[in-house]
């Protein structure tokens, strides 16, 4: 379907500049697209091993704290961890993919004591369970990771959408916009073309009259 | 002073008694056997617990139904004994737990519900005592090691230090109170409860790659192991620790305990003999006609049985391989 316009000269040059326009977005956003889902296999398969190894180091964690919760009673459990040693501090600042922005974590373990070499275990020896260190340690040890997980798949995520987008866009250029553009200037051509043999044909006609007349 | 030993006689009588009701190690196979939590239940429900298992809303609920069972017995033998200041020692332990928490939630600024309402001083009494800074009905050394805590915390925050300073008073004054009541049984038996805790947590430190620095901070005072003797094992490899403390009489048990850690890196099989030790110990009082030692075994029996049961019902609700469950499991007192 072409789009109604006037078939004039001007109207014909306003669409072809159109087209080219809209060529050029064409090439580029395709570019884009390509650089974009580029970027998001390599995050993509970043994000499966972190996430498989996370997953795994994880459910070990958890299951060695079940042993640990299952030695002690669960009173001594929560008195044991009521107080953590450690605490968080998370900025979000952003990064910059393909004018994606994604969140990058910076994140630093701050100790509650003013001790510096204060341990990540808060608790005493007496009343607890040797397991209970080794899933706390495991714990503590895949923080990072766990960080570094949360920003790579927020960053997928985000790339995923974009190249969605994207993809919409080129597609829309590419079957919409574009074939459009082509048929209103085939369009407009034709109809120029044809008035002005009619006006060719008129002036011939005019010129045989004029000399029969002579 | 002499005391008449036949005063247990009633006591001792009544603890008999209760002990045939201890539930035996084919039980606790039945249980680890059940296809779920909720099976392993109906097993407990032809015990003692029967009463309380039927007023269990949920199998998740089990820990009420244990915590009360251990105010229970407590109370019992506190009430049965004629000696219950004696008995107020094993119970120490649940007061200094306490502290620990309403310290921990004192400096935290929140409520708590961790508190196990087994130990000597009255909950409020202690809330009270701690939240108002005054600590003048705290029986002798706890007193003190209050006042540090509230001193240290201030400057350091560092929440490992009140449980280093209320386990390290915690078993100073159990040592105490033995001598002061004359009973070369309960300093026996605190002594090894040190000796072992102290062992345990040399592993620990070990492992945690922390310096003797650290472990001459947390190793409890009054153990039969030298402490310079066990600081010193820091910088050695853990097997040295086996031909180290060949002549204690822990020897056995730090063998099979310490390979098992190298080998599999759980310090579960540790902690099972650590309390069958335990048992041991006790069981060689058991058969004394007058005297503290059945009454002291029984206490012990009954958490040992109280851990068990936390252990199967726990590994049973998370489906735990039948064999993680049964390494756990400590042997009974029968």
């Amino acid at each position: 379907m072409e789009i109604r316009v006037n078939p004039t000269r001007m109207e014909l040059n306003r669409l072809k500049k159109r087209l080219t326009m809209a060529q050029r977005g064409h090439k580029l956003l395709k570019d884009k697209r390509d650089e974009l889902i580029r970027q998001f296999l390599i995050l993509v398969r970043k994000n499966k091993d972190l996430r498989e190894h996370v997953e795994e180091e994880l459910s070990a964690a958890f299951s060695k704290f079940l042993l640990a919760r299952a030695v002690m009673p669960a009173e001594s459990l929560e008195e044991a961890l009521m107080y953590p040693t450690k605490t968080l501090s998370l900025e979000i600042s952003e990064q910059n993919i393909m004018s994606v922005y994604a969140p990058k974590f910076n994140w630093a373990e701050e100790d509650t004591g003013s001790e510096e070499d204060s341990s990540i275990y808060p608790y005493g020896f007496a009343d607890t369970s040797a397991e209970l260190d080794i899933s706390i340690e495991t714990l503590s040890s895949i923080l990072p990771q766990l960080m570094e997980l949360a920003e790579v798949e927020k960053a997928v995520q985000l790339l995923a959408e974009e190249i969605e987008k994207t993809r919409r866009r080129v597609n829309a250029l590419e079957y919409v916009l574009i074939p459009r553009l082509e048929e209103t200037i085939k369009y407009i051509t034709m109809k120029l073309e044809e008035s002005e043999r009619g006006a060719l044909t008129r002036l011939m006609k005019i010129k045989d009259v004029v000399r029969a007349k002579m | 002073m002499p005391i008449d030993d036949t005063i247990y006689a009633y006591s001792v009588g009544r603890v008999r008694a209760l002990e045939t009701r201890l539930l035996d190690q084919s039980r606790f196979e039945r249980m680890i056997d059940a296809a779920s939590g909720e099976e392993a239940l109906k097993v407990l429900s032809e015990t003692d617990y029967a009463a309380a298992v039927t007023e269990l809303n949920d199998v998740h609920d089990f820990e009420y139904m244990l915590s009360a069972e251990l105010k229970n017995i407590f109370d019992l033998i506190r009430d049965i004994s004629p000696r219950p200041e004696m008995i107020a020692t094993l119970a120490l332990r649940y007061d200094v737990h306490n502290l620990k928490v309403l310290f921990k939630a004192k400096y935290l600024g929140v409520k708590t519900d961790l508190l196990i309402p087994v130990g000597t001083v009255d909950l409020n009494k202690l809330e009270y005592a701690v939240n108002e800074d005054d600590y003048r009905d705290f029986p002798g050394d706890l007193r003190q090691a209050a006042e540090n805590i509230n001193e240290d915390f201030l400057v350091n925050r560092d929440p490992q230090i009140i449980d280093l300073i209320l386990d390290q008073v915690l078993y100073k004054q159990l040592i105490t109170l033995a001598g002061e009541y004359n009973s070369a049984f309960l300093e026996g038996l605190f002594i090894r409860q040190i000796d072992l805790t102290n062992l345990k947590t040399l592993i620990r430190v070990k492992r945690m790659g922390l310096d003797r620095e650290f472990l001459k901070k947390v190793l409890l005072p009054h153990g039969s192991l030298p402490a310079d003797r066990l600081i010193s094992l820091t910088d050695e490899p853990l097997e040295s620790m086996i031909t180290a403390l060949n002549m204690s009489e822990y020897a056995d048990l730090i063998e099979e305990g310490v390979r098992e850690w190298l080998e599999k890196g759980t310090a579960s099989r540790f902690e099972k003999l650590a309390d069958d030790y335990i048992t041991a110990y006790l069981k060689k009082g058991k058969w004394k006609a007058f005297a503290l030692e059945p009454l002291v075994g029984y206490l012990w029996a009954k958490e040992i049985e109280i851990k068990n049961i936390r252990i199967v019902m726990v590994g049973k609700i998370n489906q735990l391989p039948a064999e993680a469950i049964k390494e756990r499991i400590r042997n009974v007192y029968l």
